[in-house]
C-alpha cells in the first residue's frame, strides 16, 4: 500500500520536474512571474519526491519485506542504522538516493538564490531535465518499488557484512552529494550559453556551489579510502580500481574547475576553461555512474551486470554531453575574451595546470577503458594496474606542484617577475633542500621519487607558511583557507611518498603463547576467544605488542561469520600513533594449530587522512567566506 | 600568409605536437605496464613471458591446497588446464577450494609466484571468460 504511494509520488514528481523544464523552454524566462512559477513548481515536486523517499526509509525501518528490494538487502536482525543504509547498499536504492541528492541540490539552489538573479529559470530547467532523465532510468530499468505479493518473505536476505560499517553507511551519501552537486555548475554553464549574454557574471555563484561540492567529493573519496584501509585488510588506501578511478576523474576535473573559477569570477578571462570544465565535471560524474552501474568494467565494487541499464545510461549521458558541446561550439564566439592571457600571470599558471590535470584525466580514463578496447581489438584480457598510474601521476602531479609554487608570487592579469632570489622563494628552496638532505642522510630515504616528492611537498608547505607569516605580521591580504588547503596538498604529497617508502609487512606463523619479533617489536599471541555479536559470531585473537622502548599494548583482530549469509569477514586491529599504524589481521588456522597472522607497519597513513581533512575543512570554510562576500 | 594567420598556425601546430608527444608517452607507459590475463588452459598453449606480471583466473582445484608455515600452495584450474601457485601471506576470506580466484604474479618454472590473491566479494562470482565444463 505505502510502497504504491511512494511510487506514485515519484511518478508525479517526474511529471512536475518535466513541467519545469518545458516552462523554462517555452516561456519568457526573464519574466519574474514565470520565474516564480517555475521556482514554485520545482520546490513542490522536490517535496513530493522527498516524501516518497521518506516513506521508503520508513518501510525499510519497519522491515516491510513485501518490497522486493528491501527483502533482498535488509534483515530484521540489523540495527536500525543499517536498515536505513541498506537502502543504498545496492543498485536500485542507491540510484534512488543519487536522484534525491540531485534534486536536493536543485532545491537548495532554488531557495538560496533570489528570483531576479539572471539565469535562474534556465538553470532550474536544466537541473529538472537532468533529474527527469535519471528518474525515468530509475522507474524503467531499476525500479526500487517492485513488490513481492501476496506472500512476502518472513525475513530479508541481509546486507553484505563488509558493508555493515558506520563509515560505509555514510561514504556513498557524501560521495553522491559531491558528484551531483556539480549539476548546479553544469546547469548554470548551459543556462549562460543559452542566454548568450556575455555580461552576466555567473561564475561567482558557481564558484560557491562548486567548492562545496568539491569538499563533499573529497570527503566521500577520503571516507571510501579510509574504509578500504581498515575493512578490507590489505592495508592500502588506494588500489587504482576502476571504480575508485571514476571517482578520481571528476575530482580532478572539479579541482581544475574551482581554480579556473577563481580566475574567471574576477574577470571573464578563463571563461572557455570554466564553461568546458563545468560541463566536463558533471559529465564525468555521470560517466562514473555509467561505469559502476553498467557492469562493463570488472571491479570489486561494481554492481550487477545489466546491459539494458548500461545502454539507457550511455544514451542519456551521450545525449546530454552532445547537446552541451554543440551549444558550446555554437556560442564559442561569446566566450572568447578580448583580453589575452599574459604569460607568467596567475591565469597562465592556472591554464598550464588545467592542461596537466587534463592529461591526468585523459590517462585515468584511458586506464579504465583500455582493457575494454584491448579485448575488443586483440581478443586478449588485460588489466591496468598501479604501475601505469604511478608512472603518470607522480611526475605530472609534481610538475603541477612546481607551477603552483611559481604561481604564489604571481599576480592576476599581470606579468610577474620570477625572482628566484627574492627572500621567500630562496628561503623555501633552502629549507626544502635541507629537509630532503636530512631525510636522505639520517633516515636513509633513497628512492628518487620519494626525495623529489619530499622536496616539492616541503617547498609548497614552507612557501605557504611564509605567506601566512606575511599575513599576520605585514597585514598582507591572503585567502587563508586557500593557503591551508594547499598546505594540505603539500602534506598529502609528502605523506603518500613516505608511506610508500617506509611501510612494510610480514606474514607470521604463530601459535598461542608464542612470541615473534618483527622490526624491533615483540608480538605475543596471548589468547583466542569466541564472541557472539548481534548478527554474527566471531573468533577474536589477543595479541600483545611490545616495542623496544617499552611501549606495550594489545591488539584484537577478529574473524567474523555472519548468520544471514554465512559470509566470513576479517576485522583488522590497528594501533595508531603519529608516525605509524601497526596493523594486524588474522588468516586461517593450520593443521598444527598455529595461525597465520599478517603484521603491517603503515607509516604516515594518519597524515594522509589529516591532509585530506585539512583540504575538506578549508574548502567548506572557503565557501563560507565566498557566501559572505556575496551578501 | 599574413602574420596573424601564421601565428595561429604556429599555435595550432604547437598544440598538435604537444598532444601527440603527450599521448605517445602515455600510451607507452600504458603498454609497458599492462597485466595480461590468462586462463590456465591458455597458459599451456601460449607462450608466457617469464619476467612480466600476469593475472591468472580460474577455480581453486579441490584438494590442491597445501599450507606450509605462512606459505600456501594451490592449483588454479579451468578443468582443461591447470597451473600451480605459490603465495606467502593471508588469502582472502572467500578463498576456498572449488571457488573462483584471480592471482597476480610472475611465472617462473611453471609455478606462479603470486603477489596478490583475489577472491571476489561475491559468492556467485566467476572469473571472466571461463566456462566451466566438469
Amino acid at each position: 500500500m505505502f510502497i504504491e504511494v511512494a511510487q506514485f509520488l515519484t511518478i508525479l514528481a517526474t511529471g512536475l520536474f518535466f513541467l519545469c523544464f518545458v516552462f523554462s523552454v517555452i516561456f519568457n524566462v526573464n519574466d519574474l512571474n514565470i520565474i516564480n512559477l517555475i521556482s514554485r513548481i520545482y520546490s513542490h515536486s522536490f517535496l513530493l519526491f522527498l516524501f516518497s523517499f521518506l516513506i521508503y526509509v520508513w518501510l525499510a525501518i519497519t522491515d516491510n519485506f513485501s518490497v522486493l528490494y528491501i527483502a533482498q538487502h535488509s534483515n530484521t536482525n540489523l540495527p536500525v542504522f543499517y536498515k536505513i543504509s541498506s537502502i543504498w547498499s545496492a543498485h536500485e536504492g542507491s540510484m534512488y538516493l543519487w536522484i534525491i541528492f540531485l534534486s536536493l541540490w536543485g532545491a537548495i539552489y532554488n531557495i538560496s538564490s533570489k528570483n531576479d538573479e539572471p539565469l535562474k529559470a534556465r538553470t532550474i530547467g536544466i537541473i529538472s531535465i537532468t533529474t527527469v532523465g535519471f528518474l525515468l532510468f530509475l522507474l524503467l530499468t531499476s525500479n526500487p518499488f517492485e513488490t513481492i505479493l501476496p506472500l512476502p518473505p518472513e525475513n530479508g536476505a541481509d546486507i553484505n557484512p563488509v558493508l555493515q560499517d558506520p563509515l560505509l553507511a555514510i561514504h556513498p551519501p557524501t560521495l553522491y552529494l559531491g558528484y551531483v552537486g556539480f549539476v548546479i555548475a553544469f546547469g548554470q554553464a548551459l543556462a549562460f550559453l543559452i542566454e548568450g549574454d556575455s555580461n552576466i557574471n555567473w561564475e561567482k555563484q558557481v564558484r560557491f556551489w562548486s567548492i562545496i561540492s568539491w569538499s563533499f567529493l573529497t570527503l566521500g573519496i577520503t571516507l571510501g579510502s579510509w574504509w578500504a584501509y581498515y575493512e578490507l585488510g590489505w592495508g592500502g588506501y588506494w588500489f587504482w580500481d576502476p571504480v575508485e578511478n571514476v571517482a578520481l576523474i571528476p575530482w580532478l576535473a572539479a579541482t581544475a574547475l574551482i581554480h579556473s573559477l577563481s580566475a574567471s569570477s574576477k574577470s571573464s578571462i578563463l571563461r572557455i576553461w570554466t564553461i568546458l570544465l563545468s560541463i566536463l565535471v558533471f559529465s564525468l560524474s555521470l560517466f562514473g555512474a555509467f561505469i559502476v552501474r553498467s557492469g562493463i568494467i570488472d571491479s570489486v565494487h561494481s554492481f550487477a551486470n545489466d546491459p539494458e541499464r548500461g545502454l539507457y545510461l550511455l544514451a542519456f549521458i551521450g545525449l546530454l554531453v552532445m547537446m552541451s558541446l554543440i551549444l558550446f561550439s555554437y556560442r564559442f564566439a561569446l566566450l572568447v575574451s578580448n583580453k589575452r592571457i599574459i604569460s607568467l600571470s596567475k591565469e597562465s599558471f592556472i591554464s598550464i595546470n588545467n592542461i596537466l590535470f587534463g592529461t591526468l584525466i585523459f590517462s585515468t580514463m584511458l586506464g579504465v577503458m583500455y582493457p575494454l578496447i584491448y579485448e575488443y581489438i586483440y581478443d586478449q584480457k588485460i588489466s591496468v594496474g598501479a604501475p601505469f598510474y604511478n608512472a603518470i601521476f607522480v611526475p605530472i602531479t609534481l610538475l603541477a606542484c612546481l607551477f603552483l609554487f611559481s604561481s604564489i608570487e604571481s599576480k592576476w592579469q599581470s606579468k610577474s617577475v620570477i625572482a628566484f632570489f627574492n627572500n621567500p622563494t630562496l628561503a623555501s628552496f633552502i629549507f626544502s633542500l635541507l629537509i630532503t638532505f636530512i631525510s636522505f642522510k639520517l633516515y636513509s630515504v633513497s628512492k628518487l621519487w620519494t626525495l623529489a616528492s619530499l622536496f616539492i611537498g616541503s617547498l609548497i608547505i614552507f612557501r605557504y607558511i611564509l605567506v601566512i607569516y606575511s599575513y599576520i605580521f605585514h597585514k598582507k591580504f591572503v585567502n587563508v583557507y586557500s593557503v591551508l588547503a594547499h598546505i594540505g596538498l603539500g602534506l598529502l604529497i609528502i605523506s603518500i611518498a613516505l608511506n610508500n617508502d617506509f611501510s612494510s609487512e610480514r606474514a607470521l606463523n604463530i601459535k598461542i603463547n608464542e612470541t615473534e619479533i618483527y622490526k624491533d617489536h615483540e608480538i605475543t599471541f596471548d589468547n583466542l576467544q569466541l564472541i557472539d555479536g548481534p548478527n554474527y559470531e566471531s573468533v577474536r585473537a589477543d595479541f600483545i605488542i611490545e616495542s623496544q622502548n617499552g611501549n606495550k599494548f594489545s591488539l584484537n583482530p577478529e574473524k567474523r561469520k555472519y548468520f544471514a549469509r554465512g559470509q566470513i569477514t576479517t576485522e583488522t586491529a590497528i594501533h595508531a600513533s603519529i608516525l605509524k599504524d601497526i596493523y594486524i589481521t588474522i588468516g586461517d588456522q593450520l593443521d598444527d594449530g598455529s595461525w597465520i597472522v599478517n603484521v603491517q607497519f603503515n607509516y604516515f597513513i594518519r597524515w594522509i587522512w589529516f591532509s585530506a581533512a585539512l583540504m575538506i575543512i578549508s574548502g567548506l570554510f572557503l565557501a563560507r567566506t565566498i557566501k559572505r562576500a556575496r551578501q | 600568409m599574413n602574420p596573424i594567420r601564421k601565428k595561429r598556425l604556429q599555435t595550432v601546430l604547437l598544440i598538435l605536437a604537444g598532444s601527440a608527444l603527450g599521448s605517445f608517452f602515455i600510451i607507452r607507459a600504458l603498454d609497458t605496464n599492462l597485466d595480461f590475463f590468462y586462463t590456465p588452459s591458455e597458459m599451456l598453449s601460449e607462450e608466457i613471458p617469464q619476467n612480466k606480471r600476469i593475472k591468472v583466473g580460474g577455480m581453486v582445484l579441490e584438494n590442491s591446497v597445501v599450507r606450509e608455515k605462512t606459505k600456501i600452495f594451490f592449483t588454479v584450474t579451468d578443468y582443461q588446464g591447470s597451473v600451480n601457485v605459490e603465495f606467502d601471506g593471508i588469502v582472502p576470506d572467500l578463498f576456498k577450494e572449488g571457488s573462483g580466484v584471480v592471482v597476480l604474479g610472475y611465472l617462473n618454472d611453471k609455478t606462479i609466484f603470486a603477489e596478490e590473491v583475489l577472491a571476489k566479494h561475491d559468492e556467485n562470482y566467476m572469473p571472466p571468460s571461463i566456462d566451466i565444463q566438469k
